[in-house]
This record gives C-alpha cells, structure tokens and sequence, in this order.
C-alpha cells in the first residue's frame, strides 16, 4: 500500500478555459435494504477545452459514476456539476455518451444507427446522408453502411458506435471503457482512430478505462481513483510528445515511469 | 438469409415430400382400421369425412360455421391485444399501481376462464359477444404480460445513450421501446391466436347456434362422428392458417431478425 499524502500530488490549474467541471459532488445510493451508500465522495474535477483526461482505478471505485454524472444521465447528490458553463440538471447539450457496449440498435443498419444521431442534433434531412458517408470513410465502414450490426464484427460494431458519437458532434466526450469488450489489436486500432480523430477537431475527452498503459498513451493528464466511496487519489499529467503514435510511445522510458508509478499508486507494488 | 442455392431448395421439397408422405401414411393407417378392427360408429373414416367436409363446402355450411368461430376469435384477440397492451403500458408508466395491482393480475390471470363461461352468457347472451368475451378473457393477461415484460427488457444503455443525445420520451418510445417490444408482442400474438380460437369453440360449445364448435357439439349429440371429425379438421385448418397469418406478418414487421 502506498502512502496517501505522497500520491496526491497536486497540480497547477490548467490555463485553458473550462468545458466541465464537479465540485464537491457526491453520489448517494440507496442500496436494496434501504440504507444509503456513498458512492462517490466530494469529488473536485475540473477538465480543460480540448483536454484528454483518463480516470482509471478498481472497478468499484466510482469512476463510471463521474462519467454518468458529467452526462447529466444520473443526478448528483451533493455539490454541483457545471458543463460548458451552465450547472446541469438532466443531459446537457454538446455531450456525448460511449459505452463499454455498442448499443447500437440490433434492428437498424449501421447508416442508420448513425443517422439517429443527426436526427438529434438537428442535421436537416437533406445533409445527412452526405456526413453519413462522410463518417463512414472516415471509420472505414464505407462497405458497411447498409449491414446489420449482427453482421459484423465487434470492432467494426464499436467503430459504428463511434462514428455515431462523432455524428452527433458533441464537444465533449464521454467514454466509458469504449474500447474496454475488444481484443488487444483491435483496441489499439480503435486507440490509434481515437487520437487521430481527436487530434483532427480537439475536443474535451473524459475517457475511463482500468488499463493504465492504455490511459497512459492517450490522455493528457490521468486521474487515479480509489474507494468505494469513490475519491480522487492522485493525478499525472502526461508530458509525451504529441502527436503520439501508440506503439512508439509505448517504448519510451518516460512512458514506462508513469505506468509504473500509476500502477504502484493504486497499490500494485506487491 | 435465404439464398436459393441448389441444396437449400431440395432439403425444402425433401421436406415436403416427407411431410406429405406421413399425412398420407396417418390417413391409410385410419382408413385401414375403420370398419376392421374398430367400428367405423367410434372413428369414423377419412373418405366419410372427406366426404362430408365436401358436402358442408358445397353448401356452404362450412364458410358459415367456420366465418363465425374466427370472427369470435379475432375479434376477441383484437380487443385482448388493445386493451392488454394500453393496460401494459400504464402500468409500466405508473409502478407504484403495477406493484399494488400484481397479485390481482395474477389471480385474475389463474382462474380458470372456462368458470366465467356462465356470467359472460348471462351478460352478453349466446350470440356474438359472449364468444368473443371469452376469447378476449384468454388472449388479454398474455398481451398485459407481454408488453410489460417486453418493455422492462428494453436495453437501458440504450434508453441512456438516446438520453445523453437528449432524445425526448417520445422519440425514444418510437425509435426504440416499440421495436424492441415487437418480438414479445409477436410472441403475444403466436400463443393468443390458438388462445382465441379456445374460447371462442368453448363459447360455441356452452351455448351457441352456429360456429364450428356448435357444429362438432351438436354432431356430437347426435353420435355423429363424421360430423364431429369433419368439424375437428376444419378446426385445425382454420388454427394452422390464423398462425401462418401471424408469420407473415411477423416477417413483414420484422424482416431482419
């Protein structure tokens, strides 16, 4: 176990403006037998324009529950959530939302699952099948627009998924374990389509996942939960060169330390 | 799904083929005991009931039975289905009701229908409406059922993704909890077709003056066993061709599942 007070490394205020921030939000639960369970404790996160922010941790800390509230799909129990200015009640406008799973709709086409979105961000009907085939390029689906998603594979699935968040065009990102069902391979490729996407538009990502080199390679600062009840219990900004080819930045020293510290931090030290 | 290539079709006509050689099969094995090893009075025969199925055809006795015993059905199956599915949908929009009101279902749900047969008579007589209340009696708890079942299995990351994209309840209750309920309402459909078609005949059989359960009774007290039989397989034709009715539309509403 590592020491508390040495991991909570505080860090300077990011100087770019703000896209979301929690203060002292806490999640309370009523469990099944009726007693209240903290789920998330006091958390403080502030997230930058344009920044790629990771939270990893154990499963059970709370991490998912940040996500969730962020999106404004659960309420917050104390303290206050503010994305793009505005403290939310219910989901905000400009937010996008990626599961573990990809939800697409088993009845409706791959161009059609994506369609949806642009039916919800009020694309006019006449510009949609245009950004469709656009996002389909641009995800190497151009093939797949007409397939079921039980007709293709669980990588192209999650890529559908993806370009459906990215047809929606939010401006913020919320991800939680997207990538977290693919194998190895097909998680870098989505990694490396993720970045580059990114890269392209910078917007604000808050990406969960409980794979620290995975964490690592992508974002610009890593937060390190524990619990439950969920708190903060470190963070790192990343200092890697940008762009990041995912499989260069893995080699590098720098890259090993955070790994290394991160893992120690959440008590992986043996 | 359904390339026609060479094998596919003659594993279909092989199946043909061996569906129509039982058929076949069962009929001679009637045929050759009627009249030999028991009485033609107890079984009847296949031509004697071929013959009268031709004789009720002609004259039109069929279509007219047989007119009345589905409209019964349909009609109660179409009333079980509004109402179960109206009263689904409330319930799941109102839980707290949905929890107070379960052991009532469930009793209602439990209790032999054919012990309302009486009341439904003396309410609504032996004519049209008694018929179709009892089928509506047995297809109603199944669509209730069906729809509240279907609409608690809807996928909840998906409700939440279409809510993160801020999708109002409407649009999500169009675009996603009506397409995922479709197979529980088609599995509805399946069993209450049959379920219909039962309290409809029993309707007939308790007191009625057509329809093709009046038809098989009244041959019945007569010890008319052509007639009887003659009424069971025009029975059966009617239940098989109400659930390809079902199919097709099951196939039309959802191709791709």
């Amino acid at each position: 176990m590592v020491d508390h007070a040495t991991a909570a490394a505080t860090s300077p205020a990011p100087a770019a403006p703000v896209r979301a921030k929690m203060v002292q939000a806490s999640k309370i639960y009523t469990d099944p037998a009726g007693a209240p369970k903290r789920v998330l404790d006091r958390i403080d996160l502030s997230l930058a324009e344009r920044e790629f922010l990771s939270i990893v941790g154990p499963s059970g800390c709370g991490k998912s529950t940040v996500l969730r509230l962020l999106s404004g799909l659960t309420p917050v129990s104390e303290g206050r959530v503010v994305v793009g200015g505005e403290e939310i009640t219910g989901p905000p406008k400009g937010v996008g939302f990626m599961f573990q799973r990809d939800t697409l709709l088993p009845w409706a086409t791959v161009s059609q699952n994506i369609s949806i979105a642009l039916e919800l961000n009020g694309t006019p009907p006449a510009e949609r099948k245009g950004r469709i085939a656009e996002l389909l390029q641009l995800l190497g689906l151009s093939q797949f627009g007409d397939y079921l998603p039980a007709h293709i594979s669980g990588g192209m699935r999650q890529r559908a998924a993806l370009g459906r968040l990215l047809a929606y065009g939010p401006e913020l990102y919320l991800m939680d374990e997207p990538f977290g069902a693919l194998d190895a391979m097909t998680k870098m490729t989505m990694g490396r389509e993720l970045l580059r996407i990114w890269s392209g538009h910078e917007k604000s990502v808050v990406f969960v996942t409980h794979d620290i080199e995975e964490a690592v390679s992508l974002s610009d600062r890593v937060i390190v939960m524990e619990g439950p009840p969920g708190r903060i219990r470190s963070e790192y900004h990343i200092d890697l060169p940008r762009p990041r080819d995912l499989r260069e930045v893995r080699k590098m020293p720098e890259f090993r330390d955070y790994c290394d510290r991160i893992w120690s931090d959440i008590g992986y030290s043996g | 799904m359904t390339t026609k290539t060479p094998s596919k079709t003659g594993r279909r006509v092989r199946l043909w083929v061996d569906r129509t050689a039982l058929f076949v099969a069962a009929v001679l094995i009637w045929q050759g005991l009627s009249g030999t090893v028991i009485n033609t009075f107890w079984i009847s025969s296949p031509v004697l009931v071929a013959e009268r199925l031709w004789q009720l055809a002609v004259s039109g006795a069929l279509v007219w039975h047989a007119s009345a015993t589905v409209w019964q059905a349909l009609l109660g199956l179409l009333l079980g289905m509004v109402v179960g599915v109206v009263v689904g949908l409330a319930l799941h929009v109102l839980p707290r009701l949905a929890e107070a009101a379960d052991p009532y279902i469930m009793g209602l749900y439990s209790l032999p229908r054919i012990a309302l047969a009486p009341l439904f008579i003396l309410y609504f007589g032996i004519g049209l409406l008694s018929k179709v209340m009892m089928a509506f009696s047995f297809v109603v708890f199944i669509f209730l059922l069906n729809t509240m079942q279907g609409l608690r299995e809807v996928d909840q990351d998906q409700i939440d993704m279409m809510r993160s994209m801020r999708a109002s309840r409407l649009y999500i209750a169009r675009k996603l909890q009506l397409p995922s309920m479709l197979p529980w309402l088609f599995s509805a459909a399946r069993i209450s077709v049959g379920l219909a078609l039962i309290g409809s005949v029993l309707g007939e059989l308790l007191g009625a003056n057509r329809g093709l359960g009046w038809y098989i009774e009244h041959a019945s007290g007569r010890l008319d066993t052509t007639g009887l039989f003659a009424g069971l397989a025009a029975l059966m034709v009617v239940a098989v061709l109400l659930n390809q009715v079902v199919n097709i539309l099951e196939r039309w509403a959802m191709p791709v599942r």
